[in-house]
This record gives C-alpha cells, sequence and structure tokens, in this order.
C-alpha cells in the first residue's frame, strides 16, 4: 500500500516534471500564432507572423548564416576530430596526458571565457595583421575549436570498442594504408562518423554566447538575431522563429527515436 | 651480429614511423586548439595584468588596476558591487545545483524503475528541450514569468511579489532559468548510476531491518554518488560561468560574474578589468573541479567521476 502510494507520487512528480519542462517551449509554439501582438493574451488564430518573417531579409540572412556556419565547422572538426581521435587510439598506450588536457580544455573552459579570449584575439589579430575581420570565418573557427574535442572523443570511443585483431587482418587483407583507411576505417567507424557530424551540427546551432563575441555585423545568426530582438523589446515575430527552431529540434528527436529502435 | 643490426635498424625505422604517424594525426588538431584557444587565454590573462586604453584597448604599462577595480577601488573609493555580483553567483549556483539535484534524483530513479523499452522515450523527453537554443528557453521563461502572465498573477495573489511586478525580472527568474537549463545533466549521470544499481545491497539492509532512510544512506546513495558528483560537476561549473539566462531574466539586480566580464567587451569597453573578472572566473572553476574531484576520491567514488 505504502509503496503503491511512493508509485504513484513518483508518477506524478515524473508527469509535473515533464510539464515545467515543456512549458516554456508551448508558450513560445503558442503565442507565435496569435493574431494579436500582445505577449500576454491570446485573441485569435493566425499565421501572419510567419508571413512577416519570409519578407524579412535580416533575418533570412541569419537562417543562412546559421546553417553555413553549423555545416563547414562541423565538417572541418570531423576531418580534424577524427584524425585526432585515431591517434589517440593508436597510441594510447603512450603518454598523451598532455594531448588529453589540450582536448579537454575546449569542454572545461567557461563559454564566457572562450568567447572574449576568442574577442580579444581576434580583433588584435586583424589590427596587427589586416587579416580575419570578425565575421563568418572568425566564428567557423571558433565554432570547430569547440566541436574538436567532441568529435575526437566520439570517435575515440569508438575505436576502443572495436576488436583489435581487426586492425591487424585489415593490415594483412590491403596493403597500402589509404585502402585501409577508405575499405576498412571510414566504413566500421560510419555510425561515430554520423553522431559526430549531427553532435557537432547541434552543438553550433545550439551556441549563442561564443557566436556572439565572434561574430562581424554581417554574420549574425537566428540566436544573435533573436537576441537582439528580445533586447530592442519583445517582438512576435521572434515567437515564429523560434517555434521553426523548436520544429527542428522535434524533426531531429523523432529521427535520433527512429535511429535508436531500428539499432535494438 | 648483422642480424641482431638489422633487427635493430627495423625497429628504430617503425618507432620512426609511429612517431611520424602520431605526429600526423595529432597535430592539425592539437595545433588548431593551441593556436585558437591556448594562445587566445593567455593573450587574455596578459590584457588583465595590462592598463586600460581611452578606447577600452589594453595598452603597456604593467599594471594591477584591473584587480584592483575587480575587487571594487573606483575613482568614487570603494564600492561592494563587484563583490556582490561574485557572491551572487556563488549563491545563485549553489541554488540552482541543489534545486536540479532535489528534482532530478527521483526522476533519475523513477525513470531506472520504468519498463525497459519506455526509458529511451523519457530520456529523450528530458534532453530535448535543452537541443532549443538557450536563448530561445530562456526566451520562453521571460514569456511564462512576465508581468500580467497567470503564474505572475498566482504569485500576487500569495502576496509573493508586489502587485503588477512579476516574476521577471528577479533573482527568484535566474535560479528557476538555470535549474531548468540544467536538469538534463543531472538527470542523465544520476540515471546512468541508478540503472547498475546493486538491488541485492538495499534488500540486505532491509533483511537487517534498516529503517527507510538508513537503507537509503547506506546502500543507496554510497552506489548514486560518482553520477551525482559528476552531476554537480556538469552543472555547477557551467552555471557559475552563465550569461544569457542572468542577462535576460535577471534584469540589472541579478547579474552574475559572467555578465561583469562580458560588459567590459562589449559596452563598458574595459579589457583589462573584464581579463581579470575572467581569470577569477577560471580560478573559482578550477578550484571547483578539483573539490569534486576530492570530495570524489574521499567518499570512495574514485575511479569513476569523470573530470
Amino acid at each position: 500500500m505504502n509503496k503503491r502510494a511512493m508509485r504513484r507520487g513518483l508518477t506524478g512528480f515524473w508527469w509535473l516534471t515533464v510539464v515545467f519542462l515543456y512549458l516554456p517551449l508551448a508558450v513560445v509554439v503558442l503565442f507565435s500564432f496569435n493574431a494579436s501582438n500582445s505577449a500576454a493574451r491570446i485573441t485569435g488564430f493566425s499565421l501572419r507572423w510567419y508571413h512577416q518573417l519570409l519578407g524579412n531579409e535580416q533575418i533570412m540572412s541569419a537562417f543562412s548564416n546559421t546553417l553555413i556556419l553549423a555545416v563547414i565547422s562541423s565538417l572541418i572538426a570531423l576531418v580534424i576530430g577524427c584524425m585526432i581521435g585515431y591517434g589517440m587510439y593508436r597510441h594510447r598506450h603512450r603518454k598523451l596526458g598532455w594531448l588529453i588536457i589540450l582536448i579537454y580544455l575546449p569542454i572545461v573552459l567557461p563559454d564566457i571565457v572562450f568567447g572574449i579570449s576568442e574577442m580579444a584575439f581576434f580583433v588584435q589579430f586583424h589590427r596587427l595583421t589586416g587579416m580575419l575581420q570578425p565575421g563568418l570565418t572568425t566564428m567557423i573557427i571558433a565554432h570547430v575549436t569547440f566541436q574538436i574535442p567532441f568529435v575526437a572523443l566520439i570517435i575515440y570511443s569508438r575505436f576502443v570498442g572495436l576488436d583489435p585483431s581487426l586492425f591487424e587482418a585489415a593490415k594483412d587483407l590491403y596493403a597500402s594504408p589509404v585502402k585501409r583507411v577508405v575499405h576498412f576505417m571510414l566504413p566500421t567507424i560510419k555510425p561515430a562518423l554520423i553522431s559526430a557530424f549531427f553532435l557537432s551540427f547541434t552543438l553550433s546551432v545550439d551556441d549563442f554566447v561564443i557566436s556572439f563575441f565572434t561574430s562581424g555585423p554581417e554574420s549574425a545568426t537566428l540566436p544573435i538575431y533573436i537576441w537582439g530582438a528580445i533586447k530592442k523589446g519583445i517582438s512576435p515575430e521572434i515567437n515564429a522563429i523560434a517555434t521553426l527552431m523548436i520544429s527542428a529540434v522535434a524533426l531531429a528527436a523523432v529521427f535520433s527515436l527512429m535511429f535508436n529502435r531500428r539499432r535494438a | 651480429m648483422s642480424n641482431s643490426n638489422t633487427l635493430a635498424v627495423g625497429r628504430s625505422q617503425a618507432m620512426v614511423r609511429e612517431a611520424r604517424h602520431l605526429l600526423f594525426t595529432v597535430t592539425p588538431g592539437a595545433a588548431w586548439i593551441v593556436l585558437f584557444l591556448v594562445l587566445p587565454s593567455v593573450y587574455l590573462m596578459a590584457v588583465a595584468f595590462m592598463t586600460n586604453g581611452p578606447y577600452g584597448l589594453p595598452q603597456m604599462p604593467l599594471s594591477l588596476e584591473s584587480f584592483k577595480q575587480l575587487a571594487g577601488f573606483g575613482f568614487l573609493g570603494w564600492s561592494p558591487g563587484n563583490i556582490y555580483t561574485l557572491l551572487r553567483s556563488l549563491w545563485q549556483t549553489f541554488l540552482a545545483t541543489a534545486l536540479v539535484v532535489i528534482v532530478a534524483y527521483p526522476i533519475a530513479y523513477y525513470i531506472s524503475t520504468c519498463r525497459d523499452k519506455w526509458r529511451p522515450l523519457m530520456l529523450l523527453a528530458v534532453v530535448v528541450p535543452s537541443w532549443t537554443n538557450q536563448v530561445i528557453r530562456a526566451f520562453g521563461w521571460m514569456n511564462l514569468l512576465a508581468p500580467g502572465t497567470p503564474l505572475s498573477g498566482f504569485a500576487e495573489m500569495l502576496g509573493m511579489i508586489p502587485p503588477n511586478m512579476g516574476l521577471y525580472p528577479s533573482n527568484f527568474a535566474v535560479t528557476l532559468g538555470l535549474a531548468y537549463n540544467f536538469l538534463p545533466f543531472m538527470v542523465l549521470p544520476l540515471y546512468a548510476a541508478f540503472e547498475k544499481l546493486d538491488t541485492a545491497q538495499v534488500e540486505a539492509a532491509q533483511d537487517l531491518y534498516a529503517s527507510p532512510i538508513k537503507a537509503f544512506w547506506h546502500a543507496v546513495f554510497p552506489q548514486t554518488l560518482p553520477g551525482l558528483l559528476a552531476g554537480v560537476v556538469l552543472v555547477a561549473i557551467p552555471a557559475f560561468g552563465m550569461y544569457v539566462i542572468p542577462e535576460l531574466l535577471g534584469g540589472g539586480k541579478g547579474l552574475m560574474l559572467g555578465n561583469l566580464v562580458a560588459t567590459q567587451f562589449s559596452g563598458g569597453s574595459n579589457w583589462p578589468l573584464g581579463a581579470a573578472g575572467a581569470i577569477l572566473m577560471l580560478i573559482a572553476t578550477f578550484i571547483g573541479l578539483f573539490a569534486m574531484r576530492r570530495i570524489g576520491k574521499r567518499l570512495g567514488g574514485g575511479e569513476e567521476v569523470v573530470i
């Protein structure tokens, strides 16, 4: 009896927490369809904020900046992180403490310290050499920096999970290292490559602080645009953009669920 | 003789090849991080010891001026503003972490007791909100807590806040926002700990007539400790350096150290002061990490603590 009551209490607490987790997102979605521009009262259903989005050039450029930044930085991080992950695996018998510290540094460093160091560095570098003006390039560099560790750790743990004799077998089968990479290594770590790419992509789209401090006037991403709009005073359009971003996340969640089901 | 010689040559060639392999695979990434993170951080540290120039850019005479400013000494004598900001950061971090532990503990336990096929879905449900950009999530809370909303009305009715003020901006909104933001980071490691919980110990405790509280304290809690400590590291350290949530939900009186630092680089234009703040933040972060490690080792969590 007592146990059952506790069980019921836990179930209730679980659903309460779910409401807590989704309430702020639900409010944003709800108000994106609001007919009036009130942030407190729903007056009717309308799609006018979505129509306004399409006509807003700043938002469209912020959208494309977000995508370009996420794709390019993830691809660069994938190549570099993959190499480092393999290097860590192959040479795991050596003392690689310095490398581990280096790889954990971007993860441990508080976002804000990360962001302002990059900003201070890029601003001074630009003043001295005229290169690397704050903009998409500097943002890509900064994003790659925080993506590398995650890619490296995912790839490394995939290699560790493999049977070491596979590497011997591959050595016997394929003479050249290039063939070994193409026919053995890349296919075996494909799932890790895919998840590393998606993690990097999500980290990039999700990031605000580091982007904010490394961006230039022309390279605002969606989070930066939203931030600016909030600071200027709440505009109902924000709800519409935010809803689109939330939908993208929901879609990703469904995909990851399907992916997990298929593997199970 | 010649045989062992060729062997030695072969082995040294192999060693050279291995070293070259290590160099080839590791150099691009290591160089990237050194060039674009270590170097900028070192530069930032140096900035803290420079003087503030007319345009907020650091200038050459080295000084400890920025640290004095950080401690509160300005043109108008000493003011406690920055000290308050530091204390507020520590207090908010503590509150948010405690809140997250209180919520995450039963949730993680509950998930671990549900049916196998539901667990991945439940974990996903906990994690998915954190995939949304943190600016959007803070914006959602702004909408919920603004004056005139049902939640604010309810708080007014209970007499918790003066009329027409709303729950945001306030320190309370910051605590709530932080707890919301970091809840998944506590649930996941705790769940991992609960999942491999050795229930035999709990049964043994019950067989020996331990009260539920004693059974929990001696049989369950020590087993979940590594997960708990990992969660505290994952929550408290980023919470301490948080910028977005205090800036959006806190208003002028809810700012934390991250905001103090950021302002010096955007509006305030005092790079050395900002850099000094960043150093303070790093010191606090590393003290926190170190303390967690020590606690983990002493209480027997030992090797399993992630960092």
